[in-house]
């Protein structure tokens, strides 16, 4: 068949799919517009009447769901995260790939090992260890045991393996310290790789339930998805109610990526995951 | 340069050592104990007694099943969907970034919004799906009340979920096979089905290698998808090893007991983690 | 990625066990507890209350620390999943709330863990809140041997709701109260549209389990031996869910979605459910339903229903300070139970539902007929995995799987287990905590 008439054809497809994809998110969006018994008769996909009673019931919980403070603290502890976690990373993966640090392959395989353990298996214990460091209630609880998690620097060492090492050893033979070399030659190699690593955490962060949920007290210190979940778990018959706190909940970050989209989506892209 | 290798892995060392060596060894120290959390007092070393609990335990195996029938479909799934999303993409004349981005999107969602989204489309009154079906003539599918359709479901839920990441990943180690091999072989006259055959799949091994281990890593602590759908039901037949380990530690209390199930469901998961990695290992 | 995103929402709540004990942390209280200048003391209360009858709590405790200022109160209110374990863990680590509420139900399991103060003193004194004020039968619920867990705030029994309108197009005065009103008004009101669809049901099951155990006691059932035995098989359960069984075999309910039952009716598509007291908050904000509550028809023998109460407790090692305006607020909140009434609840306290204030709620009043006749849930430490049981065995019979007779049977054999279980690692080490 003709070339060019495949490719109209894939193309089709393809933005088709596509708008499935995003399909349910719109509709999330319309339908918690409607009023609650629109939404229980689905017959418009667009609301007949539209109303933002559903958010401004939402809204008016905030004398005592503290909103902003909520949207803060996850700004603020994903940020953390995610630098944490890139610099560590980072440094970690160049220890052992590029300073073939002795020990380093066995401690990767370790890290790998480590990330076959189920989840659940940490809780109980890392809730004593941030105990014993007065750190519960506290953002620390949520930013430092993060730092310690095996995808990034796997992903960096996978990555940095397969970089020629020719400019770095000219720069060494140059003079340059390790430390310099890192600075100048390793990292922006790996700016691709480092941008995805932070989409990534970034957005695993955000929606991290565990950490806020145990490691917080008080309510104030919650994140903005945990937050907004306690609230919405009593409206189980109200549908309106739950996806409009759902479209509350993802919104930020939505947003978050839509502004920085072009970078992110095009920084993946250049990222090469090799085995 | 050793020393400077050293400072450079010690931030990640000591806090891996921390926050996760010792959560691991004291967990592991925990599933032989038996700890109740609501009666500490009768807390003890039980040896072996809590791995063999669960080895002749029903509930637990019909979890491993759950667990097992979830990440069956859901690793073939995933591989085949976003491959060849990544494909049809890769082909796209133009308008790629944008799809790019769109199938990206669902994966932004976390697992609480997915299930209420999906809860909703899957209700079998009201839900979008049923509406849709009825409209059409034909008649609502009882999409997870009926334990034939239970599993299924959740499994669809959780690839429109995660399979822009594998997609765009897949997608990446697409691009950079290198032109050059293609315009080679057709010069040669060979198909398309061909040099997807003998040039693609090939080169894209390593990385096809990586998506299975990590999806099927993740297919088996799967719990959120199931747990926001149907709390494991119908007749707890969606009712994954992860959830049970989280009802009996933290519902039942009995700590020790869901460490030493978490420890087999270790066990499962590396098994079949080196097992996929050695396969795929094998030359091309 | 963080490993721990696999676990989503509830999943991941609260592991937290602390391994406290043998830690021994202890911190100055969270939030709590800390005697300012002027002898204020400030105080947390944690509880589930995350529905509308939770801001009509909120007006309450809003009005205490208005006539208290030297105590204050502040609310943390969550899902009752999480917050079972939250307070659970942050209790052992010393850091919890002063003041929270624990369901009767869930008590035998609370106070074994041993951070439930003895509430005696509230009942005692010259304060005193009258025991006898109180049912004995939920009086019964908080009493350890001599000690009080704590002070019953209200009752929350199953019942009736009907769609008013809908029965009388079918010439249907009064909501059924027996079986034989009952069948008939099934039959009368469930209509099919010509293709064999349902247009409109009369009756649904909203949370199944509950609807099976509101209908334990009419059939003289019960959950366990005296002895503490399960007896989950008794004839009466199965008589029970045999009736259940039946409406689901003969097509008079609709296929079993759990919850869907009170949808169908807030949308006019069922005319009958049988919910609790509470879901009352949820009508109020409707429009355009005409509600009308009863008592749960009498099928079996005798009537019955099924009930639980909110419990007002007091952690343990708080400061004389702290015990003193926590044990205030409690006597407060007691005395105004007919505002929490309001909000969809019925008031433990008999002189509060003697008021001409709680004749006037029709829904509260029609549930609270019941209180001679209601069961609570088992009083075991392993109510979890017994009422797991008890939901499995329902939906096997409701989806036509099993019999009523086979599926009680392996669920108490299922159910005896955990409690044998449960004794045998009790009785290892002497216990540290309360037995009930």
């Amino acid at each position: 068949m003709n070339r060019s008439v495949w490719k109209t054809i894939n193309g089709t497809i393809m933005r088709t799919v596509a708008t499935l994809m995003i399909l349910p998110l719109f509709l999330m969006l319309l339908t918690s517009m409607k009023p609650e018994a629109e939404v229980l008769n689905p017959e418009n996909v667009v609301p007949r009447v539209w109303t933002l009673s559903n958010y401004q019931q939402i809204l008016g919980w905030a004398e005592e769901a503290p909103f902003g403070r909520w949207f803060s603290n996850s700004v603020f502890i994903s940020s953390a995260v995610t630098l944490g976690v890139i610099v560590f990373s980072a440094m970690g993966a160049f220890a052992i790939k590029r300073l073939r640090v002795p020990g380093g392959r066995q401690f990767l395989g370790l890290i790998i090992g480590s990330m076959m353990v189920p989840g659940q298996l940490f809780l109980v214990p890392l809730y004593l260890i941030l105990s014993k460091l007065h750190w519960l209630d506290t953002p620390a609880a949520l930013i430092v045991p993060a730092t310690a998690g095996g995808f990034g620097i796997y992903m960096l060492s996978q990555f940095m393996e397969d970089m020629p090492p020719a400019i770095e050893e000219a720069a060494l033979i140059d003079g340059c310290s390790p430390a310099q070399m890192f600075l100048h030659q390793t990292l922006p190699l790996c700016a691709p790789a480092i941008s995805t690593l932070a989409v990534f955490t970034f957005i695993g962060s955000w929606n991290d339930f565990m950490g806020p949920l145990v490691f917080m007290d008080s309510v104030r210190n919650y994140t903005l998805p945990v937050g907004i979940a306690l609230y919405q778990t009593s409206y189980y018959t109200e549908y309106g109610l739950t996806l409009a706190t759902s479209v509350l909940a993802v919104t930020p970050l939505l947003v978050i990526f839509a502004l920085f989209q072009r970078q992110i989506v095009s920084s993946m892209a250049a990222s090469g995951l090799k085995d | 340069m050793q020393r400077t290798g050293f400072l450079f892995l010690a931030p990640y060392a000591v806090s891996f050592a921390i926050f996760v060596i010792l959560p691991i060894v004291v967990s592991f120290v925990l599933s032989f104990m038996r700890f109740d959390l609501t009666a500490q007092s009768s807390a003890g070393f039980v040896g072996l007694d809590n791995y063999k609990e669960a080895l002749h335990d029903n509930y637990f195996w019909s979890a491993v099943k759950a667990t097992l029938l979830f990440a069956a479909m859901i690793v073939p799934g995933l591989l085949v969907i976003g491959l060849s999303m990544a494909l049809g993409i890769n082909a796209m004349a133009r308008g790629r970034a944008a799809v790019r981005a769109l199938v990206f999107l669902p994966g932004m969602l976390n697992i609480a919004v997915t299930g209420i989204l999906w809860q909703w489309f899957f209700n079998g009154e009201f839900g979008l799906f049923n509406f849709a079906l009825k409209h059409f003539g034909s008649q609502g599918q009882p999409w997870l009340s009926d334990k034939a359709f239970a599993m299924p479901s959740i499994v669809l839920m959780s690839v429109w979920w995660t399979v822009g990441g594998t997609a765009i990943i897949l997608l990446t180690a697409l691009q950079q096979i290198p032109g050059m091999y293609f315009e080679a072989a057709a010069l040669d006259g060979a198909s398309t089905m061909r040099m997807f055959r003998h040039i693609t799949l090939p080169l894209l091994k390593p990385v096809m290698s990586f998506v299975v281990v990590t999806t099927s890593i993740a297919g088996f602590q799967m719990f959120g998808q199931a747990f926001m759908l149907t709390r494991g039901g119908p007749e707890l037949s969606t009712r994954g090893v992860a959830q049970y380990i989280y009802e009996t530690a933290f519902n039942s209390y009995r700590m020790g007991y869901g460490a030493a199930m978490s420890w087999l469901l270790f066990a499962l998961i590396s098994v079949f983690g080196i097992f996929q990695i050695r396969m795929m290992r094998r030359p091309a | 990625m963080s490993i721990f995103s696999n676990l989503g929402i509830r999943g991941s709540i609260l592991g937290l066990a602390a391994i406290v004990a043998g830690i021994g942390v202890t911190r100055s209280c969270e939030g709590g507890g800390i005697v300012t200048s002027k002898h204020r003391v400030d105080l947390t209360f944690w509880n589930g209350f995350t529905g509308p009858d939770g801001r009509r709590m909120l007006e309450i405790i809003r009005d205490f620390n208005h006539d208290h200022p030297d105590i204050q109160v502040s609310m943390q209110r969550m899902d009752w999943a999480t917050y079972y374990n939250k307070l659970m863990v942050s209790a052992m680590d010393n850091r919890g709330p002063q003041l929270f509420v624990v369901h009767a139900s869930t008590l035998p399991r609370m106070y074994r863990s041993g951070f439930i103060e003895n509430s005696a003193r509230l009942y005692s004194g010259t304060e005193a809140i009258p025991s006898a004020d109180y049912d004995p039968y939920v009086l019964e619920q908080v009493k350890f041997k001599d000690q009080f867990a704590g002070v019953p705030l209200d009752i929350h029994p199953q019942g009736m709701y009907t769609n008013a309108e809908m029965l009388r197009a079918t010439g249907i005065t009064q909501p059924p109260s027996d079986k034989a009103s009952f069948m008939r008004a099934l039959r009368a009101l469930t209509k099919k549209s010509g293709s064999g669809d349902a247009t409109q049901w009369a009756f649904a099951l909203t949370l199944w389990r509950n609807n099976f155990q509101s209908l334990i006691p009419q059939f003289r059932g019960r959950y366990l031996k005296p002895n503490g035995d399960a007896d989950l098989n008794n004839p009466g359960n199965i008589a029970a869910l045999q009736f259940l069984g039946d409406l689901s075999r003969e097509k008079l309910i609709p296929p079993p979605e759990n919850g869907l039952g009170w949808v169908g009716y807030r949308q006019k598509k069922v005319a009958m459910v049988w919910d609790g007291v509470y879901m009352l908050g949820d009508l109020l904000r409707l429009q355009g339903l005409d509600y009308v509550a009863a008592p749960i028809p009498q099928i079996g023998p005798q009537p019955g229903t099924m009930a639980d109460s909110h419990v007002l407790c007091i952690r343990k090692g708080l400061s004389e300070a702290q015990r003193t305006g926590a044990e205030t607020f409690i006597r407060y909140l007691s005395k105004n139970s007919i505002r929490w009434a309001a909000a969809g609840q019925v008031p433990a306290r008999r002189s509060v539902r003697e008021t001409a204030e709680f004749a006037g709620m029709p829904v509260q009043s029609a549930f609270a007929r019941q209180i001679p006749f209601m069961m609570y849930p088992p009083r075991t430490p392993v109510l979890f995995e017994v009422t797991l049981e008890i939901d499995q065995a329902v939906e096997k019979v409701i989806r036509g799987n099993a019999d009523a007779k086979t599926a009680l049977d392996l669920a108490n054999v299922n159910a005896q287990r955990a409690i044998d279980r449960d004794r045998a690692e009790q009785k290892i080490a002497p216990s540290g905590g309360q037995k009930p």
